[in-house]
């Protein structure tokens, strides 16, 4: 793989909530370019370090940088770099995909009229939108409103997007086809991807987190799990590296 | 476009969306002068009770229509808090000052519309009933309501940022009745004195009413207007003070 900068460094991240330790000094790199799954079952920490890293969450310990900006103490140049989509699909449910699409780019380019309009009509087509574009989001089926989500977080052309559980909840099919939406996006941008669905970690990333009880515990390719833990499939790999924690 | 007006936009097209903004923000104040008309005609002239003739009760009802504005307010915010689309926003590069001019913008709108569907229906009422009711005394009226509706926002804006969209509305509904009923909306608490109009006295509501009431009248001198609008303004400056340090403290809040 071409050598390529790091965009997303942790050193010694934490988080506490009174005596729970959410997040438990994690150091991860992640290059631009890459994308990386950080897996892990409910209440590993993922999301924590997730709000951690698009400023809605301050460390406790530790620091998180993004293009070596801190995201403590640069939040406003942080923010202009990263796009999150959370687990809550987080659209203005009066509001048609167009209009959603059309707030977000205004409030994240900061530019004129005919260069956001020109962004919209960009990811429409993209993300194949069209079809839906002046239907009203609390109208669209679950898998539509995920992909809105995503679309709205890519919008604003950010460095870095944060997928918090982008397909929880949806049907086979309706997953499969945000794979491809993600697939997609994958090559212009850094992205964490959160996830507790195997097979969507071992389908889109490049390396693998795994996250256990606020630590990540082992990080690799799929290829280079399997190596350190003698195990085939990367559920077997997670198996066993949970039974080993 | 500024980040204010994009989100104050985002607003306000999400409220003209939802029927139940006309059904109360619009419809609502007019059925109740309408009622209160029809109760007021069935009123016999012996009793001499006034407060629901169209000269007193359209400045009241001007102000119980604002209530309903804190309410959607509330609930806006609410459920902004509560769909994870605030979170969105917050983690975008708006900060709190387009999220507070964003709320309370499309809110004194939609106020000020409901407040011009006030005047028009109490004029109608009035030419239908006979009383002198005068067009400049209603207009100046929209706007000395003003701060009373900048009040109310604000009160839902702290509500709505405080607690959840089951919450919120149900604190909303208390401070209408208690704005509704210590206002004076419904009763001439100034007749009745003592230590009801005292406690009413205590209240804000009160002097957004008698401001709403002279500004109709064209009684603009100190103790009828200047006084309860003064009172007023400096309890909504409060208020708006208070909803803007309460969202900032809940924006930097960790989630």
């Amino acid at each position: 793989m071409e050598k390529t900068k790091d965009m997303i460094v942790l050193e010694q991240l934490s988080k506490s909530y009174g005596r729970k330790k959410a997040v438990d000094g994690i150091d991860l790199r992640v290059r631009e370019g890459e994308m990386l799954a950080l897996l892990g079952v409910n209440g590993a920490g993922k999301t924590t370090t997730i709000k951690m890293l698009c400023c809605l969450s301050t460390p406790d310990g530790g620091h998180a940088m993004i293009n070596g900006f801190d995201t403590v103490k640069d939040k406003d140049k942080v923010k202009a770099l990263v796009g999150i989509s959370t687990q809550d699909t987080a659209i203005a449910r009066n509001l048609t995909v167009e209009e959603n699409l059309s707030f977000m780019a205004g409030i994240t380019l900061d530019a004129d009229k005919k260069t956001v309009k020109e962004r919209v009509e960009q990811i429409i087509a993209e993300f194949k939108l069209e079809e839906v574009r002046r239907t009203k989001s609390s109208k669209l089926s679950g898998g539509w409103q995920r992909r809105l989500s995503i679309a709205m977080a890519i919008i604003g052309d950010p460095k870095v997007i944060l997928l918090d559980e982008p397909t929880l909840g949806l049907d086979v099919l309706a997953r499969r086809e945000l794979w491809k939406a993600i697939e997609k996006i994958k090559k212009e941008h850094t992205i964490i991807l959160t996830t507790h669905y195997m097979e969507e970690a071992e389908a889109l990333a490049d390396r693998i987190a795994i996250m256990i009880a606020g630590r990540i515990v082992m990080t690799g390719t799929l290829e280079e799990l399997e190596e350190k833990t003698g195990r085939k499939g990367l559920e077997n790999v997670f198996v066993s590296v949970a039974e080993g924690v | 476009m500024n980040r204010s007006l994009l989100f104050a936009k985002r607003n306000l097209t999400e409220l003209s969306r939802d029927v139940l903004s006309y059904i109360f923000c619009i419809a609502f104040p007019v059925v109740m002068l309408i009622v209160m008309s029809v109760l007021n005609a069935s009123i016999p002239k012996e009793a001499h009770m006034t407060v629901f003739r169209i000269d007193n009760l359209s400045g009241g009802i001007l102000v119980f229509g604002q209530t309903f504005v804190m309410l959607f307010t509330a609930v806006l915010v609410a459920t902004d808090k509560s769909t994870s689309f605030l979170m969105r926003l917050y983690a975008s590069p708006m900060k709190s000052r387009h999220f507070i001019h964003g709320y309370i913008i499309p809110m004194l709108m939609i106020s000020v519309v409901q407040s011009l569907v006030t005047i028009v229906s109490s004029l109608l009422i009035a030419g239908i009933t006979g009383v002198n009711l005068k067009l400049p005394g209603l207009l100046l009226a929209v706007f000395t309501s003003l701060p009373s509706a900048l009040m109310f926002i604000s009160i839902g804006l702290i509500f709505g940022t405080l607690f959840n969209e089951k919450s919120a509305p149900g604190l909303c509904s208390v401070i209408i009745s208690l704005g509704s009923f210590l206002g004076g909306v419904f009763f001439d608490a100034e007749g009745v004195g003592g230590v009801m109009y005292t406690i009413c006295k205590c209240m804000p509501f009160i002097y957004c009413t008698k401001t709403a009431r002279a500004s109709i009248r064209l009684e603009l001198d100190w103790e009828s207007f200047g006084l309860p609008f003064v009172i007023i303004s400096l309890t909504a400056l409060v208020f708006m003070s208070l909803a803007i340090a309460v969202f900032r403290s809940r924006m930097k809040a960790d989630r």
